[in-house]
């Protein structure tokens, strides 16, 4: 039976679509700048830190990465509830679920970052007389973030991409809004094909964004 | 004993079912993709001109949206054009596809990452293309691709867990199907989530050993 | 009495980018000859060497070897380029010796040497490994023969790279700038198995900014400059400034 394309309903129900692409990056936007926050502050402990933190932060790395964000998802929205009785919104849990989860990956691309910081810099700033917390805030975390940035850049759109799965808590986002369209029509290959080009869009222009950042910011690269 | 742990302790053989399908899934999700990228990743360093653009727009493609929306794809959408196949065949095929163009990206990142030097030296002593590729650029070229595959690999385990969406019977359905049953949701999403820690955190301990092993080699360039 | 020459370049043109890298090289080199090529860098000398072993496709002209070309073989009267597989025969009859080595990092400095011997030669596995370690041996590595290139210091991997391009008995060796990555320690370990190996009657083809042996070594002189030869000659008529050139850059 052949199949004729019709994209007659998705148009109709296209805001849905807009308004999920809209929550989708509204809510990767707020878990990656909490996620951001958890990486660095980890980063900097971890350097810095004793055993036990290092060993804390690698445990806390370790869990997040290797568990499916889909299983952390059910966790945190139902698990939780249901054991301390305490009540929350699918979209703030499921954007608290991102960040820890975004923090994990994070700490690893800014550990990365710190320790690609050329020692000859770190021993120029020991030169000009700096205390270590001075060449941390002005030579170390600036040099590491511009060396980060491709990394960065990478997995923001990972977590941009992972904001899917809020669909399945039922949180209105952009692959929500596609399931309804799918299920109320049946135009699957209209629906998931106009969402696939929405989800590379975003994507691409998230990337071309980032290497704006990277341009204005890695001026001179010794 | 605690309802909790009672429940969990229950729930094991249900468990055990759920985690071989789990399992089979990302086995032959591996070993699919495995196949089927290193031959695309060949194709796209040292194929036809013309297709490589085209392996790599698939590659970016598919890399490019959530696996959970490539599930759905692949699962409304097969019926859709006159394929009736059934939700594990349709789990298999939609990550063996999102694997293929990850592992296409490691194959091709690897290909290209062995100096060209190496192509120059094989070719003044004679080397035919196939004599070259097999005596010196692929036996360079898997070394550096296996840690970072052993990764994608893990990736798979985790997309695994997405299929339980399209009613694939896997240790993540099987873990709701015992909470629906106990309501002790936290034991359980604890030992499940220790199980898939297990499966995860073993395979990139393996990675991780690979990659010491392997790399004396990367030394003089 | 002039036998046919075994490397003869004729009218040899290359562009990168539309920048003229050689235009019109002329150049022949005849059995046992050792000829070392200078000038400075951008003057073509390298890409003279890798276009004659077809690692670059010319632009313009070609060579020959033992009078049969290189780079073409005559379809019916047409002037037809060679396919991959007609070039590889014809590359292992030429030996090169790179400036950066190219050891093959996961194969043994036997390997490396017996690699060329088993798949192009043809040679049994304890024929090529017993002719592999007689080089080795020749060029003073015998204790290092197991050795991975990793594990090796830079004359060393070097005279490996001599190794694998000699083992192969090529009807000219090409050697191109084969000290200049190396440490001035170790220059003269590389140099003392070139000299035996042109002591030996082997045709040579030499790239090198080492005057003093270029003066020693060579039987001929070829000065290059933007990609044209400027003198050819003895080595004392093209060092001391006899055989003027035209760049009037002196000596070196």
């Amino acid at each position: 039976m052949p199949y004729h394309l019709n994209f007659g309903f998705v148009w109709l129900h296209f805001d849905r679509l807009l308004s999920g692409l809209a929550l989708s990056l509204s809510m990767a936007a707020l878990a990656i700048a909490i996620g951001v926050a958890i990486g660095l502050a980890l980063a900097v402990a971890h350097v810095s830190g004793s055993k036990a933190t290092r060993a804390a932060i690698s445990a806390y790395v370790e869990i997040f990465r290797n568990v499916p964000l889909l299983l952390l998802v059910y966790f945190v929205f139902y698990g939780i509830p249901t054991e301390f009785d305490i009540r929350y919104g699918a979209t703030a849990s499921f954007v608290a679920t991102l960040a820890i989860y975004a923090g994990a990956y994070l700490v690893e691309v800014f550990r990365a970052g710190l320790a690609a910081v050329p020692m000859g810099l770190i021993e120029a700033g020991k030169a000009i007389g700096l205390t270590p917390w001075q060449r941390l805030l002005h030579v170390r975390l600036p040099t590491m973030l511009r060396i980060s940035l491709p990394a960065l850049g990478n997995t923001f759109v990972s977590l941009f991409k992972d904001t899917s799965v809020a669909a399945v808590i039922a949180v209105p986002e952009l692959t929500f809004g596609a399931q309804w369209i799918n299920l109320n029509s049946f135009r699957v290959v209209e629906v998931f094909s106009v969402i696939t080009l929405m989800y590379l869009g975003t994507g691409y222009a998230m990337l071309r964004l980032m290497r704006l950042v990277e341009r204005r910011f890695s001026v001179n690269r010794t | 004993m605690s309802p909790g742990f009672a429940a969990m302790l229950d729930a094991l053989p249900f468990l055990w079912r759920g985690l071989l399908v789990t399992l089979s899934v990302s086995a032959l999700v591996v070993v699919l993709s495995l196949v089927a990228g290193a031959v695309l990743g060949l194709m796209r360093v040292y194929g036809p001109p013309v297709l490589q653009p085209a392996v790599q727009a698939f590659s970016d493609i598919v890399r490019g949206i959530p696996v959970l929306v490539l599930i759905f794809f692949v699962f409304y959408g097969l019926p859709v054009v006159g394929l009736q196949v059934n939700s594990f065949t349709s789990a298999v095929l939609a990550l063996a596809i999102f694997s293929t163009a990850q592992v296409t990206e490691l194959a091709r990142g690897a290909l290209q990452s062995i100096h060209h030097g190496q192509n120059e030296a094989a070719k003044a002593i004679g080397l035919t293309f196939g004599q070259r590729m097999a005596s010196v650029i692929l036996p360079q070229a898997a070394r550096r691709f296996l840690p970072a595959w052993v990764n994608s690999v893990t990736d798979a385990v985790k997309g695994s867990a997405l299929v339980s969406l399209i009613g694939v019977g896997d240790l993540m359905m099987a873990i709701q199907q015992v909470i629906g049953r106990t309501y002790q949701a936290l034991p359980l999403y604890v030992l499940g989530g220790a199980i898939y820690f297990a499966i995860n955190y073993g395979l990139s301990l393996l990675s991780r050993h690979c990659e010491q092993r392997l790399s004396y080699y990367q030394a003089r360039e | 009495m002039a036998a046919t020459p075994v490397v003869s370049i004729r009218g040899l043109w290359k562009s990168f980018t539309d920048t003229p890298v050689l235009k019109g090289v002329d150049l022949d080199v005849h059995r046992g000859e050792v000829v070392t090529i200078i000038g400075p860098s951008g003057s073509g000398k390298t890409t003279l060497l890798r276009c004659f072993t077809l690692l670059e496709t010319s632009d313009g002209g070609g060579g020959t070897m033992d009078g049969v070309e290189v780079g073409y073989r005559d379809d019916g009267g047409e002037r037809v380029p060679r396919s991959e597989r007609e070039l590889a025969p014809i590359r292992a009859e030429t030996g090169m010796v790179f400036q950066m080595f190219y050891l093959f990092p996961h194969l043994t400095a036997l390997q490396n040497v017996m690699l060329g011997l088993v798949k192009v030669r043809r040679m049994a596995r304890a024929e090529a490994e017993e002719a592999a370690a007689a080089w080795l041996k020749r060029v003073g590595l015998a204790d290092r023969m197991q050795h991975l290139p990793s594990q090796l210091s830079g004359g060393q991997q070097q005279r490996v790279g001599i190794a694998r391009a000699v083992a192969m008995a090529p009807k000219v060796l090409l050697l191109d700038e084969i000290t200049s990555s190396l440490d001035p320690s170790l220059v003269d370990e590389v140099l003392a198995v070139v000299r035996s190996l042109a002591e030996e009657g082997r045709t040579m083809i030499l790239v090198t900014h080492e005057m003093a042996f270029a003066r020693n070594v060579s039987d001929r002189i070829v000065r290059m400059a933007q990609g044209t030869i400027v003198a050819d000659g003895a080595p004392g008529e093209v060092l001391d400034g006899v055989v003027p050139s035209p760049s009037g850059r002196g000596l070196g």
